[in-house]
C-alpha cells in the first residue's frame, strides 16, 4: 500500500515539475507585443492620425455640408471639450525619432518629419482651444500637471519646429537617407520641404490679427520665406500638395457605394459654400452638386445656376430634414462622391491655399514684387481645375431623378474663364476690403473637403464669408468659437487650466470667447 | 436457586463483555438478538415483559433498528421492521430511553401492555454540515462567516438551459442577471461583485457555467464573502460558488440507477415591445422602393416614419416591374407584416434527460452519469445540444488510504445561436426596431433571388437590413466547447492525529466559434456584402497540484480541542487563442479562409501564469463557548511585477452559540453570533476574468457580440509596448502605450468585515440568519487619469478606495406543520449593498468628471433637457427641448435591495413548489423603447396627441407642439463645469409656440436618455412545480422504487410598477444602467419524470 502511495506521490510531484519549464519571474512580460519598433511603423500610424478626411464634422463645422437627418447627427455649434488626444499622436512622434536615433543619429529623416508633425498638431490644439501646455508637455512621468503656455509662445514654438523642419530636410535630402511607410510622398524629403513651408505661411496667415507683434515678426518672416526658394523651397502647383490618396480596399473616401444608401439624402450642401458657389456662376457648382429636383420640377434648367440651393446651417433641422426630403436643397454630386471608393484625394496642405495666402500677403503689404491679382487667379484656375473643370464644353453628371446609384443624366455647361473672371464679383477690386474679401470668399470655396478646419479658422479670423446661423446651430444660434478644454483637465490638472481659462477668458471656459489670435 | 444465580450473573458477565466488544465493533445489531436469546434463557420472576412501537411523531412511520436500553441495567433492545420490541424481565420501576438516529431520544417509563413511542426528528439546521473552502466540511454552527446552502435537487425539475439560472432567488444576496439568449453567461453577481470562482469538490474550475450538469450536484454553496473564500486566495475576493457532486449510494442491491427527465416548451411572451402596425417605413411619410439602395425615395436604412397604410398605390420590393419599360408598377399599400415578429418566432424546447448508476461497496464507491440537454430555440434554425459526462469514485485501499478520482467531461454545441446585439445581425434590430410591416414574413421564406441563389437575397431593403429568414438559415454561428475537469486525491491517514493529502486538478477547454456570413449580408462595415467566414479558437489549461496536512489534537485541559491543516499549491495557467477572418469571399458559400478576397486577417495571443500559494487554518473549539477559526494564505503571483508578486491574506472568524451555555427563553431553539475578519489581496486588474477574440488589439468586426470566455490569467495590459495595428493600404502601424506604470504597484487590497447573528425560534419552525457586512477596497491598482499633456493618458498606481456596505438575511418557517396535513414551508432572502467612493489617488478631485469622495460608485450621469427654475423643458427656437451641454445626476443603477420568496406546500403525495422574486429600486435606460421611438416603431406614437400629429407629419403639416417654454430674450448660458444654466435673471419665456414634425420632435427626445430612465423594480412568479409522488403500492408493482411526476412551469409572470417599459425583461442587468437589444422573454412550461429503478 505504501508503495502505491510513493508512486502516485512521485507522478503528482513529477507532473507539476514538467509543466515548469519557463522561470516564474519570466512571465510577467508580454509574450504577444513589441517593445521596440522600427520608426517607420509609428510614422505609418501618426501620418493615419495626421490626415483629415472629407465629409467629416470639421467639413460640416466649415458650413461646407450639413446633416439634416437628427438621428446621425446636426449642424450645431454645442461644443464641449476637445479632446487631448493630439498629445498621444505627439508622444508617438517622439518615440518614433528615438527608435530611428537608436540607428541613425539626430537629424535624420524622422527627426526632420518629427518636428514638422509636432508643429502640425500643435497648431490644431492651439487652435481649437488657445492656451495649451507645451513646454512641460511630454514629459510622462516627470511632469504630469503640465503648465500652459499662453497662444503666443505655442506659435513660437510652431514657428521654431517648422524652421528647423525645412533646416533638416533641406541638409538630409542631398545625402543618403532611408525612410520608409512615407505614404504621402513615398520617402521624399525634397518634397516635404515644400510642404513645411506652405504650412508655415498658413500659420502666418492666421496670425494676421498679431501683424504688430515684433516678437513674432510675421511680415519678415513671410517676406524671408517666399524671397529665398532655394532655403525654403514651396508648392509650385497642385501635384506638389501634401494629399491623402484613397484606395479600393482599405482607406475607403467617407462617400462611396458602401454608404449611398445610408448618407445620400441626409447630408445636404450647404448655402454658405453653395450659395456662393452659384451666385458667382462658379462651375465647381456642377461638379460637387446636384441641381434641387424641386427647382427643376419648378421649371429651373438642371444645368444652370439657378437649380441649386443649399440650406441655411442655422436652419431648423425639422425644416432642413423636410425640405430636403421634398428636393428643395441640392444633394452632394454622387457621380463624383458615390459612385467610386477613391472620390478624389484630399489636400492637407496645399497649393491652393498657398496662392490665396500669397494674394492676401501680397494685399496687406507684407510681400513685395508680389501681385495679389495673379496669386488670387492662380488660386481659383488651380481649384476649377481639380474639380475638372475645362476652358470650354464641359460634360455634367447628375442623378438621373428617381434612378439608382449607377443611373445618371449628362448635360452640357459651357465655360469660359475670362467671362467668369470678368464678374464684379469674381474679378479683383484691388486693395480695400472688397478685394480682400475676394480673395478670402475663393479661399474658402477652394477649401471645400480639404484642409481640415481652414475654412472655419479662415471665417473666425476674417468673417469671411456669412456663416448662417439660426435655431440649427444651437449655441444660442451662434457659432462658436472654440472648443472647451477637456474635463479630464480639470479632475487631474486643475490648477493649471484654470489658470489658463483665468487668464484668456476671465475664468468661464467658454466656447463663444475669443481666443488671442483672434483677438 | 444458587445455580440459577450464577448462571445469570454469568450471563450478565457475557453480555456486559460482549457489550463492550460490540460498541467497540458498532455490532449491536449482531448481539442483541443474541442478548435476547440470553434473556429468554433466564427468567425473573418479579420482573415484567415489556413491548412497544416507535414511530415518527409526524409521518407515523415505523422506524426499525430503533434502540432501547434500560436505564440502570443492562439491557438493551432494537426494533423490528414494523418498529416493534420487547423487554423481558425489566423491573416495573424501571424506564427506558429510546434513541434513533436523527431523532431526539425519549425516556419513557415501562409499563404494561404495548406502549406506542413517537419521536421527534432533530432539526437538522441545527446540525448541519456544510462544505467550506477547499472542500473542508464543517458544521455550520460553527462557523463563523456566512454560507448559504442549496440543494442540488431542488434546481433539477423546472430547468433552465443554464442551470445556474436555476439558482435566482435562492441565495441571500446572490444576484443572478439571468439572460435568455443562447449561450451568453448569466451575470453572477454576488453582494455587488462578480462571482469569478466556481469549484467542484474543493477544486477550482474555469467555467462558464454552461458545462455544470445539475443532475450530478449534491448541493451547492455560496460563500459570500471574502471570509469564507480567504483560503481561495485572490480568486475569491468576491466569494465563491461550492459545488459538491453526488457519490456513489449504497443501496441493498449495491446499486442505484435514476433517470430524471424534464421537457418544457418556451411559449408566450412575458415582455414583449409594443410596435405600431399602421405607418410604414420612410421619412417625413414618404417612401417608394427603387432598389432598396437609396434608389428610391427613402428606400434604404430606412426609419418607420413613412406613409399610413392606406391602400395608396406606391411601388415596392414586390411591385412588379414591366419587362419593357423596366419601370416598377405601384401597389397597395398595406399592413401585410402585422405581427411579423410573432409569427417568426416559433415555440422553443427544452428537453434534459439525465441517467446515473451509483454503486457502493466497502472498498469503493462509484457512479457514472451521462445526461443530455437539446434546446430548440425560438428563433427559427437556433439549437443547442450539452452533453455531460461524470464519472466519480473513491476507493478505499484500507483504512487509511482512500484514493478519489473524478472526471466530468462537457460539450457543448450548436451549428448556429443568434447574435442579438443591437445592428443589422440581429433578427430583433432588423424585425422590431427599424422593420415596417409593409412586408409580411410569410413571403420572406424564400429568400434567394430568382437566378442568383447563394449570391442575392431577397428584401425590402437592401443597404442595411435583412430578411429574418435569410438570416437564420444562411447567416449562422457556431459553437463548439469541450470542458473537461479532473481531479484525483489521495488521503492517508497517518495516525490518530493527522492526515495528509494530496491532489492534483486539471480544467480544461477548447473552443471554437465560427460565423458564416453570406453574399448580400451586409452588416456595419461589411456594405460590399460579399460574405465572411470567421473562426475563434481558445483553449485554456490549468493545473493545480495541492498538498495538505490536515491535524487535530486531543483535547486540551478538557476544555479546547483544536484542529486544522497547513499545506501548498502550485497553480499552473496556460491560454492560447487564434482568431482569424476573410476579408471577403471570392466565391459564395465557401467558407475557406483560402477563398479570402482580399488577405486574411489573423491575430492570436498566448500567455502563462504561475502561482504558488502556502496555507493553513486553525479551528479552536472552546468547549461549548465559541470557536475560533484562523487561516492564512500566501500567493505568488507571476503577471504582478517581481518585486511585489507576492502576497498575504490572513482571516479570522469567530462563532459562539450563546443557546448552548446561556439559559434561553424556551421559544429560542438556538441563538448563535458571529463575526469575521479578512484582508484578500489580489492582481487587480494585473488579472483578467474574461478575455476577448483579439485581447490588447482592437477588435476587427464592427458588428455584434465580441465573446467574452472565461479566463483568470494575465491581462498584460500594463506593458510598456507598441500595438501593431493595420496601417496604410494594408500596412503595419504601430503606436504606443498610452498608459505608464508605477514599478511599484501593490496587489490590490481588500478588508471584509462580517457580523452574523442566526437564531431558531419556536420549536425550530422559524430561522433567522442575518449579516452584516462591509468591504474596504483599496489602495486599487488603479488606472490614475493623468494629463494627457504628458503624452500619456492614465498612469497605474496604487489609489482610491471603495468600500461597500451591506446586508443579506434569510427568513425561514414552517406556517403550516402537521402530519398527515397540508405543510407549507416559506423562505425568504434579501440581500442588498451600496458602494461608496472613500478616498480618490493624491491629486485627483474628481473621478470620470463626476465621482467625489462620498459619492456612489453607481449613480448614473446622463443627458438632459434644459429647464427653467420651475422645471419646463426650455424648447430651442424650432419648438424642440434643448439639450444641457453636460450629463445630470439620474438615479443609481444597482437596486436597493434584492428579494426571493421560496414557497414549499406538501400535502400526502403531493408538493407545491413556487418561487417569487425581484428586485426594488435602481435605474437604468430603456433602449429598446428609445430605439423604437427613434425608429417611429413605438405603438405609442399613433396613440393620442401623438398620434394626430403622427398623421399630419404624414401630410406635410408641423403640427406637433411640444410641452414646455422657449426663449423670449436672452441667450442661454451654461456653466462650463456643471452644464447647467448660470443666467436664468437675464432670460425671459415664454410657452412654446412652435409646432414642429412629430418625427423630428421625438429624434430629438429620445436621442437622450432622460425620457427612458426606467425604475428597475420588478417581480416574477418565478417557477411553479407540482409535484406527484407515486404511492407505495403502486411502485412496487411497477419496476421503479421511486417515481414522482412533476408539472412544472417558469418565467410564468412578470410584473413592473410602469407597465410603458414591459418590453424589456429586466432579469439580465442587475446593475446595468443602459441595456441592450433581447429577444423577447417567453413562459415555459412542461413536465418532469424522476424514476429510481
Amino acid at each position: 500500500m505504501k508503495k502505491i502511495f510513493q508512486i502516485v506521490t512521485l507522478v503528482l510531484v513529477i507532473g507539476s515539475m514538467a509543466a515548469c519549464n519557463k522561470s516564474f519571474d519570466s512571465l510577467e512580460a508580454d509574450p504577444n507585443r513589441a517593445t521596440s519598433v522600427p520608426a517607420n511603423l509609428i510614422l505609418n500610424n501618426v501620418l493615419l492620425n495626421f490626415t483629415n478626411g472629407g465629409f467629416s464634422t470639421k467639413q460640416r463645422s466649415n458650413q461646407y455640408y450639413l446633416c439634416n437627418y437628427d438621428y446621425y447627427g446636426n449642424n450645431e455649434y454645442n461644443w464641449t471639450g476637445y479632446s487631448f488626444g493630439g498629445y498621444n499622436t505627439l508622444k508617438n512622434i517622439a518615440q518614433m525619432e528615438a527608435e530611428a536615433t537608436k540607428s541613425v543619429a539626430s537629424p535624420n529623416p524622422y527627426t526632420a518629419i518629427g518636428k514638422f508633425l509636432k508643429a502640425y498638431f500643435l497648431y490644431d490644439l492651439t487652435m481649437n482651444l488657445g492656451d495649451i501646455p507645451v513646454s512641460d508637455a511630454l514629459k510622462g512621468l516627470t511632469n504630469v500637471t503640465p503648465k500652459y503656455d499662453t497662444q503666443k509662445q505655442v506659435f513660437q514654438q510652431i514657428l521654431t519646429y517648422l524652421e528647423q523642419a525645412n533646416t533638416e530636410m533641406g541638409t538630409l535630402k542631398t545625402t543618403n537617407y532611408v525612410l520608409a511607410s512615407d505614404f504621402y510622398y513615398g520617402n521624399d524629403l525634397s518634397k516635404w520641404q515644400k510642404a513645411v513651408n506652405a504650412f508655415k505661411l498658413r500659420v502666418l496667415i492666421q496670425l494676421s490679427n498679431k501683424e504688430a507683434d515684433a516678437d513674432l515678426a510675421i511680415k519678415a518672416k513671410f517676406a524671408e520665406t517666399i524671397s529665398n526658394p532655394t532655403k525654403y523651397p514651396v508648392f509650385a502647383s497642385d501635384a506638389d500638395n501634401l494629399t491623402f490618396v484613397y484606395n479600393n480596399q482599405y482607406n475607403k473616401y467617407s462617400t462611396n457605394p458602401d454608404n449611398f444608401g445610408f448618407d445620400a439624402t441626409r447630408y445636404n450642401m450647404s448655402s454658405t459654400y453653395l450659395g456662393n458657389l452659384a451666385s458667382l456662376k462658379d462651375p465647381r457648382t456642377f461638379f460637387v452638386a446636384e441641381p434641387a429636383s424641386a427647382l427643376v420640377a419648378s421649371g429651373k434648367l438642371p444645368n444652370s445656376y439657378d437649380a441649386f440651393a443649399g440650406a441655411g446651417a442655422g436652419e431648423d433641422l425639422a425644416t432642413m430634414s423636410k425640405n430636403a426630403g421634398d428636393g428643395k436643397y441640392s444633394f452632394i454630386n454622387r457621380k463624383r462622391y458615390y459612385q467610386t471608393y477613391t472620390a478624389e484625394t484630399t489636400t492637407q496642405v496645399g497649393y491652393q491655399e498657398l496662392c490665396f495666402n500669397m494674394a492676401e500677403a501680397a494685399h496687406r503689404g507684407w510681400i513685395t514684387g508680389q501681385s495679389a491679382e495673379t496669386w488670387y487667379q492662380n488660386g481659383i484656375k488651380a481649384s476649377q481645375a481639380f474639380y475638372g473643370v475645362k476652358e470650354g464644353a464641359n460634360t455634367v453628371t447628375f442623378q438621373k431623378p428617381n434612378g439608382t446609384l449607377a443611373e445618371s443624366v449628362t448635360y452640357a455647361v459651357d465655360y469660359k474663364y475670362a467671362d467668369y473672371y470678368a464678374q464684379a464679383t469674381v474679378k479683383y477690386a484691388g486693395s480695400g476690403t472688397a478685394g480682400l474679401n475676394q480673395i478670402l470668399l475663393q479661399k474658402y470655396l477652394s477649401l471645400y473637403q480639404n484642409s481640415g478646419a481652414e475654412g472655419y479658422y479662415n471665417w473666425r479670423r476674417t468673417g469671411v464669408p456669412t456663416f448662417h446661423t439660426g435655431p440649427g446651430t444651437g449655441n444660442s444660434q451662434r457659432v462658436a468659437l472654440r472648443y472647451q478644454y477637456p474635463s479630464t483637465e480639470r479632475a487631474v490638472n486643475k490648477a493649471n487650466v484654470e489658470a489658463a481659462i483665468a487668464s484668456q477668458y476671465g475664468g468661464a471656459d467658454d466656447i463663444n470667447a475669443k481666443m488671442w489670435i483672434i483677438k | 436457586m444458587e445455580l440459577r444465580y450464577v448462571k445469570v450473573l454469568r450471563i450478565d458477565l457475557c453480555f456486559k463483555i460482549l457489550n463492550m466488544i460490540s460498541k467497540q465493533l458498532r455490532l449491536q445489531w449482531i448481539i442483541t438478538p443474541l442478548m435476547l436469546l440470553g434473556l429468554s434463557l433466564s427468567s425473573i420472576a418479579q420482573n415484567i415483559q415489556f413491548k412497544g412501537k416507535v414511530i415518527d411523531a409526524d409521518t407515523k412511520i415505523a422506524l426499525e433498528a430503533a434502540t432501547i436500553l434500560v436505564k440502570g441495567q443492562n439491557q438493551s433492545a432494537r426494533t423490528n421492521a414494523n418498529g416493534q420490541f420487547t423487554i423481558s424481565n425489566v423491573s416495573p420501576n424501571a424506564s427506558i430511553v429510546v434513541s434513533y438516529v436523527g431523532y431526539t431520544s425519549k425516556t419513557v417509563a415501562v409499563s404494561t401492555g404495548e406502549v406506542v413511542i413517537t419521536l421527534v426528528k432533530e432539526d437538522v439546521s441545527l446540525n448541519e454540515v456544510v462544505v467550506t473552502a477547499l472542500g473542508i466540511k464543517k458544521e455550520k454552527k460553527k462557523l463563523g462567516y456566512a454560507t448559504q446552502d442549496v440543494k442540488g435537487a431542488e434546481l433539477v425539475k423546472a430547468r433552465e438551459v443554464n442551470p445556474i439560472n436555476n439558482l435566482v432567488g435562492k441565495v441571500a444576496g446572490l444576484t443572478v442577471g439571468m439572460n435568455q439568449e443562447m449561450l451568453r453567461l448569466p451575470n453572477l453577481v454576488l453582494r455587488g461583485g462578480r462571482v469569478n470562482l466556481i469549484v467542484v469538490d474543493g477544486i477550482p474550475i474555469n467555467s462558464d457555467t454552461w458545462n455544470i450538469s445539475p443532475d450530478d450536484i449534491e448541493s451547492y454553496n455560496v460563500l459570500k464573502g471574502p471570509v469564507a473564500s480567504a483560503l481561495y486566495g485572490y480568486r475569491g475576493q468576491n466569494g465563491a460558488i461550492i459545488i459538491n457532486t453526488k457519490k456513489g449510494t449504497k443501496d441493498k442491491r449495491g446499486f442505484a440507477v435514476e433517470l430524471n427527465s424534464s421537457t418544457t416548451v418556451q411559449n408566450g411572451f412575458i415582455a414583449l415591445p409594443r410596435t405600431q402596425d399602421e405607418y410604414g417605413p420612410g421619412d417625413h411619410g414618404k417612401y417608394a422602393f427603387g432598389d432598396g439602395l437609396g434608389g428610391g425615395i427613402n428606400d434604404a436604412d430606412y426609419d418607420v416614419w413613412g406613409p399610413k397604410f392606406e391602400g395608396q398605390l406606391i411601388p415596392q420590393y414586390d411591385s412588379p416591374v414591366d419587362p419593357i419599360t423596366g419601370k416598377r408598377s405601384s401597389t397597395p399599400w398595406l399592413a401585410r407584416g402585422k405581427d411579423n415578429l410573432k409569427r417568426f418566432i416559433q415555440s422553443g424546447i427544452l428537453n434534459t434527460t439525465n441517467i446515473s448508476v451509483a454503486s457502493s461497496t466497502e472498498k469503493a464507491d462509484l457512479r457514472f452519469s451521462l445526461g443530455n440537454t437539446y434546446n430548440k430555440g425560438i428563433l427559427p434554425n437556433t439549437s443547442l445540444n450539452i452533453t455531460n459526462l461524470n464519472l466519480a469514485s473513491t476507493l478505499r485501499f484500507n483504512s487509511k488510504l482512500t484514493l478519489d478520482a473524478n472526471i466530468n467531461y462537457s460539450r457543448q454545441y450548436s451549428d448556429n445561436f443568434p447574435d442579438v446585439d443591437y445592428g443589422p445581425n440581429s433578427v430583433i434590430y432588423n424585425m422590431t426596431i427599424w422593420g415596417g410591416a409593409d412586408w409580411n414574413i410569410d413571403d420572406m421564406k424564400n429568400y434567394w433571388q430568382p437566378g442568383k441563389e447563394g449570391v442575392q437575397s431577397i428584401y425590402a431593403e437592401y443597404q442595411r437590413y435583412h430578411n429574418p429568414y435569410f438570416m437564420a438559415y444562411e447567416w449562422t454561428r457556431g459553437h463548439y466547447k469541450n470542458d473537461i475537469y479532473a481531479y484525483t486525491s489521495l488521503t492517508y491517514k497517518l495516525n490518530k492525529y493527522v492526515d495528509l493529502f494530496a491532489r492534483t486538478s486539471a480544467t480544461t477547454y477548447d473552443l471554437l466559434r465560427n460565423e458564416k456570413m453570406p453574399f448580400s449580408a451586409h452588416p456595419y462595415g461589411r456594405e460590399e456584402g460579399k460574405g465572411d467566414y470567421r473562426e475563434d479558437k481558445r483553449g485554456l489549461f490549468e493545473m493545480n497540484n495541492e498538498f495538505r496536512a490536515n491535524f487535530r489534537t486531543p483535547e486540551i485541559a478538557k476544555f479546547f480541542n483544536i484542529s486544522g491543516f497547513a499545506g501548498g499549491n502550485l497553480r499552473q495557467f496556460n491560454y492560447n487563442s487564434s482568431f482569424a477572418s476573410t476579408n471577403y469571399l471570392n466565391v459564395p458559400n465557401v467558407y475557406n479562409f483560402a477563398n479570402s478576397r482580399n488577405p486574411v486577417l489573423a491575430y492570436n495571443f498566448a500567455s502563462e501564469m504561475r502561482v504558488r500559494s502556502l496555507l493553513y487554518s486553525v479551528d479552536i473549539e472552546a468547549n461549548k463557548y465559541a470557536n475560533l477559526n484562523i487561516t492564512g494564505r500566501n500567493d505568488q503571483l507571476s503577471a504582478l511585477s517581481k518585486d511585489n508578486n507576492s502576497f498575504f491574506y490572513p482571516s479570522f472568524n469567530l462563532s459562539t452559540v450563546l443557546s448552548d451555555y446561556l439559559t434561553m427563553p424556551k421559544q429560542i431553539n438556538l441563538l448563535k453570533l458571529r463575526a469575521s475578519y479578512a484582508k484578500v489581496r489580489g492582481g487587480g486588474s494585473f488579472v483578467n476574468d474574461y478575455i476577448g477574440s483579439t485581447p490588447n488589439n482592437s477588435f476587427p468586426i464592427g458588428y455584434g457580440q465580441q465573446y467574452q470566455s472565461t479566463y483568470g490569467g494575465p491581462s498584460y495590459t500594463y506593458a510598456n509596448v507598441y500595438s501593431t495595428g493595420t496601417g496604410y493600404n494594408n500596412t503595419t502601424q504601430a503606436s504606443f502605450t498610452n498608459t505608464l506604470l508605477d514599478s511599484d504597484v501593490q496587489p490590490d487590497d481588500r478588508t471584509n468585515l462580517e457580523f452574523g447573528v442566526e437564531s431558531r425560534l419556536l420549536n425550530n419552525r422559524l430561522g433567522i440568519e442575518a449579516t452584516y457586512f462591509s468591504y474596504l477596497d483599496g489602495p486599487q491598482i488603479f488606472s490614475k487619469a493623468i494629463s494627457q499633456a504628458s503624452g500619456f493618458a492614465s498612469y497605474v498606481v496604487n489609489g482610491t478606495k471603495t468600500k461597500r456596505t451591506g446586508y443579506d438575511f434569510t427568513v425561514n418557517g414552517s406556517i403550516l406543520k402537521k402530519a398527515n396535513g397540508i405543510n407549507w414551508d416559506v423562505t425568504l432572502n434579501v440581500g442588498a449593498f451600496k458602494n461608496i467612493l472613500e478616498e480618490l489617488p493624491a491629486g485627483v478631485n474628481v473621478l470620470n468628471t463626476f465621482y467625489t469622495k462620498g459619492m456612489r460608485t453607481d449613480a448614473i450621469y446622463i443627458r438632459k433637457f434644459a429647464r427653467t427654475q420651475d422645471g419646463q423643458i426650455i424648447n430651442d427656437a424650432g419648438g424642440r427641448p434643448t439639450i444641457l451641454p453636460v450629463a445630470q445626476f439620474a438615479g443609481y443603477s444597482n437596486p436597493d435591495f434584492v428579494w426571493g420568496v421560496n414557497n414549499k406546500v406538501s400535502y400526502k403525495a403531493f408538493t407545491l413548489n413556487f418561487q417569487l422574486d425581484g428586485r426594488v429600486g435602481g435605474m437604468m435606460e430603456d433602449y429598446v423603447r428609445k430605439k423604437t421611438f427613434q425608429g417611429g416603431r413605438h405603438i405609442e406614437t399613433i396613440e393620442g396627441a401623438m398620434g394626430l400629429a403622427r398623421f399630419q407629419d404624414y401630410k406635410g403639416v408641423k403640427s406637433y407642439l411640444g410641452e414646455g417654454v422657449q426663449v423670449g430674450s436672452g441667450a442661454i448660458a451654461y456653466d462650463a463645469v456643471t452644464g447647467l444654466i448660470t443666467n436664468y435673471g437675464s432670460l425671459t419665456f415664454a410657452p412654446n409656440a412652435t409646432k414642429t414634425y412629430l418625427q423630428d420632435y421625438i429624434s430629438r427626445v429620445h436621442g437622450i436618455p432622460e425620457p427612458n430612465m426606467m425604475s428597475k423594480t420588478y417581480l416574477k412568479l418565478r417557477e411553479v412545480v407540482v409535484t406527484y409522488e407515486l404511492p407505495a403500492g403502486l411502485v412496487k408493482k411497477s419496476p421503479f422504487k421511486k417515481a414522482t411526476v412533476s408539472l412544472v412551469g417558469r418565467n410564468l409572470m412578470y410584473w413592473m410598477p410602469d407597465s410603458k417599459f414591459k418590453d424589456v425583461d429586466i432579469d439580465q442587468y442587475p446593475g446595468e444602467s443602459s441595456i441592450g437589444l433581447q429577444t423577447p422573454t417567453t413562459r415555459s412550461y412542461g413536465f418532469n419524470l424522476n424514476f429510481i429503478f
